[in-house]
Parts: C-alpha cells; structure tokens; sequence
C-alpha cells in the first residue's frame, strides 16, 4: 500500500496533472468554470520549471513596474500558444517542448551571471527573450491539456478558464517569490550568493533538459 | 531599462557554466534518470532505491517463498489485459490481496494445466472489482494466477501482494 501511495504521489509530481484531476478533466461534461481555474492555478504553483523560470526571470528585478512588464510579457507569451495550440489542435511533443523550457531557464542564468553580454557583446533583449520562452511555455500547458481527450462541450469556455487560473496560479507563486527575494535582497549575501544562485539555475535548467531529451529517447 | 547582471570576467563565467553542467550530469545519472526512466548506468540509483518507481510491470525472478509475502506493482494500460501467473504443483495454496489506485479492473483467476496444449483452463474467480482478497487451493500441477483486463480508457496500477507455495512466473 505504500509504495502504491509512492508511485501515486510521484505521478502527481512528474506530471503536474495527477490521477483525480486527470480522471476529473476525461470526465467532466460541459461548462465548469471553476474546477478549470483550480486546475489552472494548480498546474502553474506545483509547475517547478515555470516557477525556476520566473526566478530567473525577477531576479534582477527591482521596481514593481518592471515586474508588471516581463511578467505581461511572459502572460501574453503563453496565453497565446496556449489557447492557439488547444483549439487549433497544434501537437508538439511534450518532452521536447519541456526540454525548451528547461533550455530557457539555463538561458536565464546564463543572461543573469551576464555571459551574453561578456561573450557576444550585446545581451539579447530580454523582453523579447521572455515573450518568446512565454510562447514555449503555452505550448507546454497547451501540448499537456491535449493529452487528455477534453470534451468538445464548452471547451473554449473552459479552456479560457483554465487560462484565468494559469494567470491567478502564475500570480500567487510570483508574490512569494518576489517576496523572498525582495527580503533576501535586503542583505549582503544577496549579491555575493547571486552568482552561486544562477550558477545553480542553470544547473537545474540543464537537469529539466537532459530528463526531458532522454524521456524523448526512450518514450 | 536593462537588466542588472552579475559582473563577470570570462574565467569565472566559463567556470559557472561547466560547473553547472557538470552538476547537472551528475545529478542525472546518479539520481534523476535512475527514478524517472529506471537508467541506472552507476546502479546507485538502485541503492537509494530510487528505481523503485518504474518497477510497475517489472518481474521479480526470485523463487519460491516459504511464508515469505512477495509484493509487486502492475500497470494495466487502458483497453488492455495482462497475466500474472505463478507456477504451482497440485494441492498447494496460495494467498493473496490486490488493490487497484482507482477504478475496477476484469478480473479471471483461473489455472491451466502443465504441458497442455489445448488452451484448457479453469477458472476459480472471475469478478468486476477494485480489490480482492482471497486464497485458492490448486487442483492440478500448472500454471495459475491472474488476467486482468483495464475497459477504462487510462492506466490502471495494481499492488499485489502474495504468499504460499509457487515458483513466480510473473507477467505473460
């Protein structure tokens, strides 16, 4: 019984979907607002490569409309794919498309610790680098809904909930980020351990990409 | 406005970036890889017991058990049907108790007898259920054990749990 709860419990964790929401999202019939904003907000709190992107991403951050910006910027990003890619009905595999995300959170400690700049002068802009990663990561979120053969039925609706839910889900994780790091910025060591930090991002970013290229070698 | 970047010089940057690289890789094959898809090149893996993720479906080889419990984990894919059998000689008996994570399974536990050719077999239970927890007496020297069959349309885990007089034969 208990390594059942094990396997059960790692499920939930590698997918972000577990069984009850999987099994709820085959089922459901209809418009049901609600339980897809929960699904939404749920998937983007408990989604541990979107949240090490946005930590790269507000790491540098300073003032409040700077955050509003990238964050709008990362939003429109993958609201865009992700409700394109579900109603086009656009399939990526999923492990490639996890492995771009991975690629990106290396590329944000890579821009942090300034290596563009160091290496080929000029940092890339990083609006338009978090737009664009903000359209991988729809296509995460869009490749992941497909797996489950939704209902027709109100799917707009819910899909647009989902998507509410994505944005209520992306917004309390970023507030506790930005709330530790802010607190962290306060002290010294925040500077002396950036480095370490962002050597550690990419670290994870470079993990996120081999997991997900050796799932796509051997699925 | 621009993002501040932490000042590098090219030494320390090249070194940030092999550094966590290297950590990475390491990090794969010592514990990630071993969990996630059970590659476990160094077999560390398998030590921390970290592989006992993807052990669903696997086969244990080991023999016979003396009032030992044998226990194992099983994926029924959806719309599919698998066996697990134990080889058993006639009037022994053995004990056992599955438990699905969620949603019943077809279930025939039936026997066939050794070296027959004409696809005979008996069955002892056949049932729609969730769990089940039982003991059978074998009437003839053969092979026994269990089909399940997933109609649903997802994976469905089964935990199995076993004891009495057999060599397992394991997944069919």
């Amino acid at each position: 019984m208990l390594m059942l709860a094990v396997l059960v419990s790692f499920e939930t964790f590698a997918h972000g979907v577990d069984d009850s929401t999987r099994n709820f999202l085959e089922n459901n019939t209809g418009v049901q607002i609600l339980p897809f904003v929960y699904i939404g907000a749920k998937h983007m709190v408990t989604g541990y490569d979107h949240l090490l992107f946005l930590v790269g991403v507000l790491f540098f951050l300073r003032s409040t409309r700077d955050v509003l910006l990238y964050v709008s910027m990362f939003t429109i990003g993958h609201s865009l794919t992700l409700m394109t890619g579900v109603l086009a009905n656009i399939q990526v595999n999923a492990y490639l498309i996890d492995a771009i995300i991975g690629l990106s959170v290396v590329y944000k400690g890579f821009d942090n610790l300034g290596g563009f700049k160091h290496f080929f002068g000029k940092q890339p802009d990083p609006k338009k680098t978090v737009l664009i990663f903000g359209l991988f990561h729809g296509f995460g979120l869009a490749t992941k809904i497909q797996e489950f053969a939704l209902p027709s039925e109100g799917l707009a609706t819910n899909l647009l909930s989902f998507n509410i839910g994505v944005e209520i889900g992306q917004f309390l994780a970023l507030i506790f980020i930005l709330l530790a790091i802010n607190f962290w910025r306060q002290f010294e060591s925040f500077n002396r351990f950036a480095k370490a930090t962002n050597t550690a991002l990419m670290s994870a970013g470079f993990m996120l990409v081999g997991m997900q290229l050796t799932g796509f070698i051997v699925s | 406005m621009e993002t501040s970047q932490v000042n590098q010089t090219n030494r320390s940057l090249v070194k940030a970036t092999i550094s966590s690289l290297v950590v990475a890789v390491i990090a794969l094959v010592l514990f990630i890889l071993p969990a996630e898809y059970s590659i476990d090149p160094t077999g560390v893996g398998q030590k921390l017991g970290l592989t006992v993720f993807n052990e669903a479906g696997s086969t244990p080889t080991s023999a016979s058990s003396d009032g030992e419990q044998d226990a194992v984990l099983l994926t029924v894919p959806a719309g599919k049907g698998i066996e697990y059998k134990l080889s058993m000689n006639k009037f022994q008996k053995a004990t056992y108790e599955w438990v699905t994570d969620g949603g019943a399974l077809y279930v025939d536990l039936h026997g066939e007898p050794k070296g027959d050719t004409t696809g005979y077999f008996e069955s002892y239970t056949i049932a729609s259920v969730e769990e089940m927890k039982g003991s059978f007496t074998v009437p003839f020297d053969g092979s026994h054990g269990w089909y399940w069959k997933n109609n649903s349309d997802k994976d469905i885990n089964i935990q199995l749990l076993f004891s009495g007089n057999y060599v397992i034969e394991g997944l069919k």
